[in-house]
């Protein structure tokens, strides 16, 4: 193993696995080949810190059946509900919020219609605005006779 | 009197406790609830064990043994009691612990930066150390650094190591409690413990040109 690099043999199997004598020769060429003292040692402090975290163990607690068993009774208290009534209590929330949503909808369509604006009017005075500039044919109109085309007709709206 | 040969001790034992894992698993199925409660009692030791491979936090921990046990209530009618419940609900736990972890995010590279001031000091004493005379004191800083480090991996390959150089397993038993063939199991080892001896080589050698410095 001297002549043979090593970064192979630690990568493939774990260091706590390595007899005594394999340890002895992975440590012989890690002393002479730096590439692979550097794997070695990095190799080294992996195993121990993965073996530290694998003594990690948290216990269960007391209560801890007492939690599952509650689990349980609530999983066979669903189960054993209709399939209707399952539905139900998962979509309540949901289908309330659509059915407010709807009312406060029909409400403001039928209760308050919309109000009607002085739009029309407006728009009636452009129309006739429009129909005073174009209506002159090839006629060039001034900007004077264009004011008083307008103002003509809001006087007579009024 | 017939005398009983030595090595049938274990397999009568084993073989007394599949019966009895059986029977509890019966009459947990037909609604005993006291049966399902000592299975719960008696198996939780063992699914919070392969639980703490995974997380370290306590909740998340219960969570994923809770999680186990409803699972394994409800496919009680597939324990036939061909192994032992052990081993079954091993399998259970571990497959919730991945499925479980499948959704979270992974550190695909793992830099100094991403390290704590105790972490890094915890390497640069070990640098400072010759080999042979490294105390490997400071143990919860080790198990944070190597969470650092198995976060690099997959959860199926964190699990595999853990198993492996962690635990001492088998490539069969990580088989056995994974479902999966022992070639992917080995693969999966070299691969992980690769990654890590990597990551931690370069961890050590950028600590080490600072410590120089």
């Amino acid at each position: 193993m001297k002549e043979k690099h090593i970064i192979e043999v630690i990568d493939n199997v774990s260091l706590a696995s390595l007899s005594k004598l394999e340890l002895d020769e992975v440590r012989g060429h890690a002393r002479e080949c730096d590439p692979c003292g550097a794997a070695f040692e990095a190799a080294q402090l992996s195993a121990f810190v993965i073996k530290e975290r694998a003594h990690v163990k948290i216990e269960p607690s007391p209560f801890f059946h007492t939690r599952v068993l509650a689990a349980v009774r609530e999983q066979r208290t669903v189960e054993s509900a209709p399939a209707f009534l399952r539905l139900w209590s998962s979509a309540r929330a949901l289908v309330s919020s659509m059915a407010v949503a709807t009312i406060a909808l029909a409400v403001l369509t039928f209760v308050f219609p919309e109000p009607t604006t002085a739009l029309p009017e407006q728009t009636a005075s452009i129309d006739v605005a429009e129909m005073a500039i174009f209506d002159q044919g090839d006629e060039q109109l001034n900007y004077e006779q264009v004011l008083s085309a307008i103002y003509e007709d809001e006087d007579e709206a009024r | 009197m017939a005398r009983r040969h030595p090595d049938e001790g274990p397999h009568l034992e084993s073989g007394i406790e599949q019966t009895l894992d059986l029977d509890l698993a019966r009459q947990a199925q037909e609604g005993d609830e006291s049966a399902f409660a000592e299975i719960v009692r008696r198996f939780s030791p063992r699914v919070f064990s392969v639980a703490s491979r995974f997380f370290r936090e306590r909740s998340q921990v219960e969570d994923a043994a809770q999680e186990t046990f409803l699972k394994a209530y409800t496919q009680l009618g597939s324990f036939e009691g061909r192994g032992s419940m052990e081993g079954w609900l091993t399998r259970i736990a571990t497959n919730t612990c991945l499925n479980m972890l499948r959704g979270s995010k992974r550190r695909p590279e793992l830099t100094v930066s991403d390290l704590s001031d105790d972490e890094t000091g915890w390497m640069d004493q070990q640098l400072s150390e010759a080999a042979s005379e490294r105390s490997f004191e400071n143990n919860v800083v080790a198990a944070d650094l190597a969470d650092r480090l198995l976060g690099t991996l997959s959860p199926e390959d964190q699990q595999t190591l853990l198993m492996i150089d962690g635990e001492n397993a088998s490539i069969k038993e990580v088989a056995e409690a994974t479902g999966w063939s022992e070639s992917k199991v080995k693969v999966r080892a070299f691969r992980a413990r690769r990654k890590v001896r990597e990551t931690m080589e370069k961890l050590l050698s950028y600590r080490g040109k600072q410590v120089s410095k």
